[in-house]
């Protein structure tokens, strides 16, 4: 992979890491629009990181594909007759054509439609029309099968990248990362609902991550939703009983938590006890989770309710039903892309329900994804002029008053009021990731989990 | 029914259509509200882009995610949210054109009568965005007195992937 040289010459490493002051919380908006920056996040973030691809029950047979996004490199998510999931950049070798036009499906092979070079479901080229006449014989194909990614799953959530100097996904995501996926597998065995929703927003991608840890934006942005009795934002915010936990590489979790003492009421209780009581608990809070989901998540992950980000992309909301994943599209254009989980033993009428809620709060036409995608354009939008880019944006509350507790497992967390530790570190981790020059540099180069007062 | 009876149907079908189309244009939702009937579904599936031979996977069946899958007491909201003050997609508020064409009765029973349409949906908001969103719709209408109700409303869009940083528009 190109390693941004040719921008980084323009943007050296200490220009890059100023982007952004952890201790004052301003942030170059630069950021929201320069395209050479936006150039190194495509190689140093997307291409080097971690993404998510896909939920195994999206693909069940051979020949099962979804098309995805590594960056703004199109790939084929597909699984093959070994029962393996391979990830295929959706490039033909011979001029570059598209293989895979549709969004998902069913494939023996990709046939290309321009010469009809044909390749197998792990990306080898298995077939070249002419290949003993026209080329002589004198062609050798496993020199160009497709360009694969480096893939692993965690608890059958796959994840690609194109760095073959990446720690493995497990390392990858770290605690934060599991616990983040274990948000979504504490609900028990799942798979993706049928759908999912994708529209395009005209605003920079981090602004939509950035937004996914932000519980201040609730009450003010989301106030018609609260105004037409759809939800009460008042009772989904708890904004003394937050909680952000704070993970390597730029993972965190934001948002409600229960209290230590709480859950260690819910610790005695039985998992049918746990069920009854989240049964008839007040409208819109958080259903008591099983037994089973502190071995998944820990002692303090088991008590977030709030919102994580897999980094650099994968929003898992706080209900653990779904993910959205903010796609970039240049500097000021991004794709959300809506999964909803099921979980899969669950009756037909809580599947329902489910789905319901997801089709009401996010999506292009969600009660409150409507008001979001309006400020993050007009923020995107308002920031790229010539004297409106020399502001900073102002990501400080809360700064020196977060005490980081330590949990058993070493987890780093802040508790107490709303606060902008989750968006601070988010914009850290990045200004290391496009400062480092590969993965052996960014392993030397980026802040461990902290302690003290942040 | 007769030609004649059928002309006239036809006639009263595509007066309430365009009625309804105008006063949304006029973003006159109270009056709305009052053409639906009690049990309306109001649904827009999600289409996916797939090959001739998927076809069969290119909707989502009801009962699956959905952009729009709304009751009245939802579409009461929607009203609700428009008019808080607070929609902040809303206001200023979006212009919007609703046309309605190729109007076809599928169906005639009882009291119901099933409708197909071409529908486009312009949206213009602030000075530069537009929104086009075409598809097919198909209608339930139901007689009540000398107009009549929707009593279901399905929305087939053209797009797959919604070219627009939201639907905030009442289709």
């Amino acid at each position: 992979m190109a390693d941004g040289a040719q921008v980084a010459r323009q943007w050296d490493r200490q220009s890059l890491l100023s982007l952004f002051d952890p201790a004052t919380g301003e942030l170059d908006r630069r950021v929201m629009s320069d395209e050479d920056i936006y150039q190194l996040e495509l190689e140093r973030i997307f291409a080097r990181g971690w993404n998510f691809m896909c939920h195994e029950s999206q693909l069940k047979d051979p020949g099962d594909y979804v098309i995805n996004y590594i960056g703004e490199d199109q790939v084929i998510v597909v699984r093959d007759e070994d029962g393996q999931i391979n990830v295929l950049l959706n490039t033909c070798r011979h001029r570059g054509n598209a293989l895979c036009r549709a969004e998902q499906g069913r494939a023996k092979s990709f046939v290309c439609s321009y010469h009809g070079w044909n390749y197998a479901l792990d990306g080898r080229l298995i077939g070249v029309p002419g290949q003993s006449t026209y080329y002589y014989k004198d062609f050798d194909r496993s020199r160009l099968g497709l360009a694969k990614a480096r893939v692993e799953n965690y608890l059958g959530f796959y994840f690609a990248t194109l760095a073959e100097d990446a720690p493995s996904l497990h390392d990858y995501l770290g605690d934060v990362g599991r616990v983040s996926i274990g948000m979504i597998v504490a609900h028990g065995d799942v798979e993706v609902a049928p759908g999912i929703m994708k529209n395009v927003i005209d605003c920079n991608w981090k602004i939509a991550v950035d937004n996914l840890f932000d519980w201040y934006h609730v009450a003010y942005s989301h106030a018609s939703a609260d105004t037409a009795g759809f939800l009460d934002t008042a009772a989904i915010l708890h904004p003394k009983n937050q909680m952000v936990m704070l993970g390597e590489y730029g993972h965190a979790i934001g948002g409600p938590a229960v209290p230590a003492d709480l859950q260690a009421r819910f610790d005695q209780m039985t998992d049918a006890e746990r069920n009854e009581a989240s049964r008839t608990q007040p409208p819109n809070t958080p259903r008591i989770r099983p037994k089973a989901a502190t071995e998944l998540m820990g002692t303090v992950g088991v008590r977030s309710h709030g919102h994580p980000n897999v980094f650099p992309n994968l929003w898992v909301t706080m209900s653990g039903l779904q993910v959205c994943l903010r796609l970039p599209r240049g500097p000021a254009k991004t794709e959300l892309w809506w999964f909803t989980f099921l979980p899969k033993g669950a009756p037909e009428p809580l599947k329902r329900q489910i789905m319901w809620q997801a089709n009401h709060i996010f999506g292009p036409a969600g009660l409150l994804e409507q008001d979001d995608g309006e400020n993050w354009s007009q923020s995107t939008r308002a920031s790229r002029g010539v004297a409106s880019r020399k502001l900073g944006n102002h990501i400080n509350m809360g700064i020196g008053h977060g005490q980081v507790s330590e949990g058993e497992a070493g987890e780093r967390f802040v508790e107490g009021w709303v606060s902008e530790h989750g968006q601070r570190w988010l914009y850290r981790a990045w200004t290391e990731w496009i400062a480092a020059t590969d993965w052996s540099d960014l392993k030397a180069n980026h802040s461990a989990p902290p302690s003290g007062v942040i | 029914m007769t030609l004649p009876e059928r002309v006239l149907l036809h006639y009263e079908v595509e007066q309430f259509l365009y009625a309804e189309a105008a006063m949304l244009d006029a973003r006159r939702y109270r009056d709305w509200l009052a053409l639906l009937a009690e049990d309306i579904h109001y649904w827009m599936p999600i289409r996916r882009t797939v090959m001739n031979a998927d076809l069969d996977m290119e909707w989502t069946q009801p009962g699956e995610m959905a952009y729009f899958d709304d009751d009245r007491a939802l579409l009461e909201i929607r009203v609700k949210k428009l008019e808080a003050g607070s929609a902040w997609s809303e206001d200023p508020p979006s212009r919007s054109r609703h046309f309605v064409s190729n109007v076809r009765i599928l169906d005639v029973a009882d009291d119901e009568i099933t409708v197909e349409a071409a529908f486009h949906l312009y949206r213009s908001r602030l000075n530069t965005e537009e929104s086009n969103w075409f598809g097919r719709r198909v209608d339930v209408l139901r007689r009540a007195g000398e107009s009549f109700l929707i009593a279901r409303r399905s929305l087939f869009l053209d797009q797959t992937l919604i070219l627009s940083t939201n639907m905030s528009t009442i289709f």
